[in-house]
């Protein structure tokens, strides 16, 4: 349940640099953020401000310069790639914003993936995976394509993907920034109902409707995070 | 099949020129190396059942040269032969004379067929059949021949009817004639090509041709239980100044003198191997880098680096196992052509096969092509995988 005292991702000072030839660019400058269970957290700011770099670090896709990211309580610093992937496949839900579905499989193949690689039985992960697609509302378009479905229906197959295995976190970044506004309006209304019963979220996003329907909102501007 | 290498297969249904161009590539090349492995064994292979089926495991021939290489002759042969057949374990002598002849049919034979022709005669033991298999009448007596089925069609002649043998280039030419009858016709298993030669008894086509007790080469049988190499050290060392070789040992100096085919055969499987790598790795590439945007997605949900690049690979292994087996049945094709235009080489016996269908050529060809697809997929696949999953992220498109 959602709460102090019971922290999913916690994130402290966290830096990140990058190199774009021999410049080194700074993403975030000390940014600090708990994620608690149960939370619907919006993480706004103007283009560049490091939204999604903080996405990426709290998910362990990415890792800091310095600082620190303990997610359920593992200091992902320590982490190798591989140990890594492995926490972000059983505990972290990703939704991208170009949802990048997987184009010669059908939705339920696509939210299959993160089972098999989980290795959920044949039978298990398909039932599962209707299950999850059934809940985003999409069990009349099981078996198509990603160039069959609307820009909203492809978002909602990734966020069915991203609950595939029930990950504690879901990370969304820019999930509603490919589509339009009625499309976007309905995935927020999901992402509400997801969080009812109990998915925590952690949406970066431009939209201003979506970061209202949040429970929670912080601002990353030039790279430091303010509430 | 892995959810991830299912999407690998149905890429490449979805892009069927892309695919159909590399699978005829990599079939073209699995062909080519196929047919150059069976060129590399198979003139050794067939020439040495040839040998062995003739029943006789070892040659003696003039110093240096190997039978029908030359026209050189061993002289004062009734008397090496005594020699040959006092060794343990020889169990018959086959001596061999072969000289070029000019034949030609009598006054009264068909309408038509009476132009002199230059062929190769071989005089041997009417006993010794081990140069030819009789097609029709019988082996040659005295004073008859036997001609090759080829040659007795040509000439419009068979059993009873009468030649002329002539030793020298023409009839009128300076030289020994004897007018024979026709024993027999048969298939001549040494013959190349273009050789349709003739067969008389030893003793004719030593007197026609003067070369009285010489021989060109002669054949020996070795007993059961004997050691061919012993009797060939055995024979050599009675025998003085001539060359005794084994089957094997023929086979050894063949496969020398056409070490130059096995070179191009071993250059050209090889290029044929670095082109189907090359291919495969290239298609990859491009196949890779058009998805890098799934990929960083697919290694961000976290699926194992070692699975992605897995099931990468199989479509790599996929277009191989497709193109190499289009390949195979390729090679087949091709041999088959190729073995046409080879057979005519100047001599060689026409029974010698370039190309032996071996199962297991055919196979390492396969194996080779499938595994160096495999690496050449590996490649672009482990580099894709190693990039930064952060910035493809928002670079690529899916």
């Amino acid at each position: 349940m959602r709460g102090a005292g019971n922290p999913i991702v916690v994130a402290r000072r966290v830096t990140r640099d990058y190199w774009k030839g021999r410049a080194r660019v700074r993403a975030l400058r000390g940014a600090d953020l708990t994620v608690e269970k149960g939370d619907f957290l919006a993480v706004t700011g103007p283009s560049g401000s490091g939204k999604s770099t903080l996405l990426h670090l709290l998910g362990g896709v990415d890792v800091a310069t310095s600082g620190g990211v303990h997610f359920l309580g593992r200091d992902l610093a320590r982490l190798t790639v591989e140990e890594r992937a492995a926490l972000r496949l059983r505990e972290v839900g990703l939704v991208f914003q170009r949802f990048h579905l997987l184009p010669m499989l059908t939705a339920i193949e696509n939210v299959e993936l993160p089972l098999a690689a989980a290795r959920v039985g044949r039978r298990e992960r398909r039932a599962r995976a209707a299950a999850v697609l059934e809940r985003v509302g999409l069990a009349d378009r099981l078996r198509h394509r990603p160039s069959e479905l609307s820009g909203g229906q492809c978002q909602r197959v990734a966020i069915a993907r991203a609950l595939a295995n029930d990950p504690a976190l879901v990370l969304a970044d820019e999930p509603t920034g490919e589509l339009d506004r009625a499309t976007s309006r309905r995935v927020l209304a999901l992402f509400q109902e997801l969080n009812a019963d109990g998915t925590t979220l952690v949406v970066a996003t431009h939209d201003l409707d979506l970061a209202a329907g949040a429970h929670r909102r912080i601002e990353v501007v030039d790279g430091t995070t303010r509430p | 099949m892995a959810v991830l290498a299912r999407n690998s297969i149905r890429e490449l249904r979805h892009r069927p020129l892309r695919t159909a161009l590399t699978v005829a590539g990599v079939a073209i090349s699995t062909a080519m190396l196929a047919d150059m492995l069976m060129l590399g064994g198979g003139i050794q292979q067939s020439f040495g059942e040839l040998l062995e089926s003739r029943g006789y495991e070892l040659r003696v021939a003039p110093k240096g040269t190997l039978p029908f290489d030359t026209e050189a002759t061993i002289p004062g042969w009734t008397a090496l032969q005594e020699r040959i057949e006092g060794v343990g374990g020889v169990e018959r002598v086959a001596p061999v004379l072969a000289m070029s002849v000019s034949v030609e049919v009598e006054a009264d034979g068909p309408e038509g067929s009476r132009g002199a022709r230059r062929t190769l005669a071989v005089g041997l033991d009417p006993e010794n059949r081990g140069l030819y298999v009789l097609v029709r009448g019988d082996g040659p007596g005295a004073g008859e021949v036997l001609v090759d089925s080829r040659l007795g069609e040509a000439m419009g002649v068979g059993p009873d009817d009468r030649l002329r043998v002539a030793t020298a280039s023409g009839f009128d030419a300076w030289g020994r004639t004897a007018s024979v009858r026709v024993s027999g016709t048969g298939d001549f298993v040494f013959a190349t090509v273009r050789d349709m030669p003739v067969a008389l008894p030893l003793d004719d086509l030593q007197a026609l041709s003067g070369l009285d007790d010489q021989v060109s080469f002669a054949m020996i049988r070795v007993g059961d239980g004997y050691d061919a190499e012993a009797v060939r050290a055995g024979i050599a060392a009675v025998a003085g100044r001539v060359e005794v070789v084994t089957l094997a040992g023929i086979s050894d100096r063949l496969d020398e003198r056409l070490s130059y085919f096995r070179q191009v055969a071993v250059i050209l499987g090889s290029v044929s191997l670095f082109v189907a790598a090359l291919l495969i790795g290239t298609i990859t590439a491009v196949s890779v880098s058009e998805r890098l945007g799934i990929i960083a997605a697919v290694r961000a949900i976290g699926v194992g680096r070692r699975r992605i690049v897995a099931d990468l690979t199989l479509e790599s292994v996929v277009l191989c196992l497709v193109g190499g087996g289009i390949g195979i049945g390729l090679a087949v094709v091709v041999a088959g052509y190729l073995e046409s235009i080879l057979s005519g080489l100047p001599g060689l016996p026409a029974a010698v096969r370039f190309f032996v269908l071996r199962p297991g050529s055919l196979m390492t060809a396969y194996g080779l092509v499938i595994l160096s697809g495999a690496v050449a997929g590996l490649v672009p696949s482990l580099r894709a995988t190693r990039l930064e999953v952060t910035s493809l992220l928002h670079r690529e498109e899916p």
